[in-house]
């Protein structure tokens, strides 16, 4: 495609937390600093910046992306802000893919930052505003709706036990104990922790959720040359893809996720993979709800239809497993700041790959990963394969 | 006049609105920079060393080289008026009985927008020197309104 090489050289991240006193400024600028830190960069080295950040509403600011611009290392900079709502965090590390892969730029800074916590009472009610106004919006529907309907059917079609789905919640919320960043990481947790936690909408559970979370991300992209210069241990970026499905609900597959499935195999063919089950090593997929990650595994092709759930009865998804499954704690451990909660899964293959994932290192020198997010209207899908 | 044919009877809109409220944090910076306006009656600014700017209102970080900034200083009693504008009409478009004086007024290499006051339309000029007068001290909540407005010093 006469496309570059491009390597994630650096990264950095904010602790989630449940509300933050910081501002978006400051988050954006404490994970851009951990980042040019991690690589021993300055920001002049810094050529184009990407900024990943979901509703305005949440920060109660619109043109948001403006607003954090100087936090994000933008000044005097070309700068960009991408946005499909939950896909967010996966699709602005494409776009800094592509600043690079293009040509145009040598480096980019990529930063996603969310600040839940400002919207009052409760950040659900941001969501009501996304529907459409003359159909739903009357009905007063918020995200958890439709996350119920959709697990319910899911559910429904392939048999799937909400005991065996609580084993999602479980091991990433374990494997969040180990994520220094974590908001939400139980070591303890179990299986009846899960069905016994409050009913938000039938089958939803408060422990099928992850919490909205305060938070920033930030990662260093480098061409090539530069980033042989800049470390031994560049982790490339392989793949990528992203896909939109009908945005209109009832038209659309509630049971498998066609977008995911049409955005990986964009992003499989890019990196050469034609057996995702033999040549992924870690998956890292959106997980904001625990039956999603199950959903998304299935569209990844990483399991059947209906079947992703035995990658977590059988043990392939542990942090141990032969596939190891958001060994970051995804967002049901680490938390959900958005656009940040996406691009906490690049960091997380970035550091796994590296060998530099501390006590939630991945045993085995994993070579490549996939991490994936989901979002905008319930529809859309975002790919990048990462390898070594 | 509209663009389609339309059946007279049919509903002509679904009436709603998009409710936000907010709670922002002032952030690190501006904690202190609001506690200093509110408990001491001062403008406080942050200074970059590498890149010689003293940024006001204070920040946490320098947005050039994206170095923390430790060195907080008084921005001083006297601004002056970098430019201005006389408002005639409210947020809505309604006819307001007097003008009010919007400046920015420049402190370190930064600054505030907000207002003048005690001060004659015919005297306002750019560069002129203004101070802020602040509310009394017991009814200052932490808020960039802690500041009444800036008038001339003499
Ligand atoms: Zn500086």
């Amino acid at each position: 495609m006469g496309m570059r090489k491009v390597a994630v050289v650096g990264a950095g991240m904010t602790k989630f937390v449940r509300r933050a006193q910081e501002t978006g400024k400051e988050l954006s600028w404490e994970a851009v600093r951990m980042a040019l830190d991690s690589c021993e960069m300055t920001i002049d080295d810094i050529e184009a910046v990407c900024m990943g950040t979901a509703p305005d509403a949440f920060d109660g600011l619109h043109m948001k992306a403006e607003y954090l611009s100087d936090g994000a290392g933008a000044w005097l900079k070309p700068y960009m802000r991408s946005y499909v709502g939950g896909g967010t965090g996966i699709f602005a590390p494409i776009q800094g893919w592509y600043h690079v892969a293009s040509g145009l730029f040598d480096t980019c800074l990529v930063v996603c930052e969310e600040k839940m916590s400002s919207f009052y009472p409760h950040a659900q009610a941001a969501f009501l505003t996304i529907f459409d106004h003359t159909t739903e919006r009357a009905l007063k529907p918020n995200l958890l709706w439709i996350f119920a309907l959709e697990m319910n059917r899911y559910m429904h079609t392939y048999g799937v036990r909400k005991e065996d789905i609580a084993l999602v919640s479980v091991l990433h919320k374990r494997n969040a104990a180990d994520h220094p960043c974590a908001l939400l990481g139980e070591p303890d947790i179990t299986v009846e922790d899960v069905l016994n936690s409050e009913v938000l909408a039938w089958p939803v559970q408060r422990y099928d959720v992850s919490p909205v979370s305060d938070g920033a991300v930030a990662i260093v992209l480098a061409a090539e040359h530069v980033a042989r210069r800049i470390t031994d241990k560049p982790v490339w970026i392989e793949g990528v893809g992203w896909c939109l499905d009908t945005a209109y609900w009832t038209n659309r597959d509630l049971c498998y996720p066609r977008y995911v499935e049409v955005a990986a195999r964009m992003a499989y063919e890019m990196a050469g993979i034609t057996e995702p089950r033999k040549q992924i090593d870690i998956a890292e997929p959106y997980d904001p709800f625990d039956y999603k990650a199950l959903h998304h595994l299935e569209g990844l092709q990483l399991a059947d239809r209906g079947q992703a759930v035995q990658l977590y009865i059988d043990g392939t998804a542990a942090r141990t497993g032969n596939m190891p499954v958001c060994p970051s704690g995804g967002l049901l451990g680490v938390g959900n700041p958005i656009a940040a909660a996406g691009l906490m899964k690049i960091a997380e293959l970035f550091w796994q790959l590296r060998g530099e994932a501390g006590a939630r290192q991945v045993p085995g020198n994993p070579r490549r990963g996939v991490a994936q997010a989901w979002g905008d209207l319930m529809q859309v899908g975002t790919v990048v394969v990462m390898g070594r | 006049m509209t663009l389609l044919e339309r059946d007279p009877n049919a509903p002509v809109f679904w009436k709603g609105n998009m409710p936000v409220t907010s709670r922002y944090t002032f952030g690190l910076a501006g904690e202190r920079f609001f506690r200093a306006i509110k408990d001491e009656g001062r403008i406080l600014g942050t200074r970059c060393p590498e890149c010689d700017i003293t940024y006001v209102p204070a920040t946490l970080f320098c947005e050039r080289c994206m170095a923390e900034l430790t060195e907080w200083v008084d921005a001083g009693e006297i601004g002056e008026v970098h430019t201005y504008t006389l408002l005639f009409e409210d947020m809505d478009g309604n006819r307001l009985p007097e003008p009010e004086i919007v400046a920015f007024v420049r402190l370190g290499d930064g600054g505030l927008v907000h207002r003048l006051g005690e001060v004659e339309l015919d005297e306002l000029y750019i560069g002129m020197n203004v101070e802020p007068v602040f509310k009394p001290a017991a009814e200052r909540t932490g808020s960039i309104l802690d500041i009444l407005y800036f008038r001339p010093v003499d």
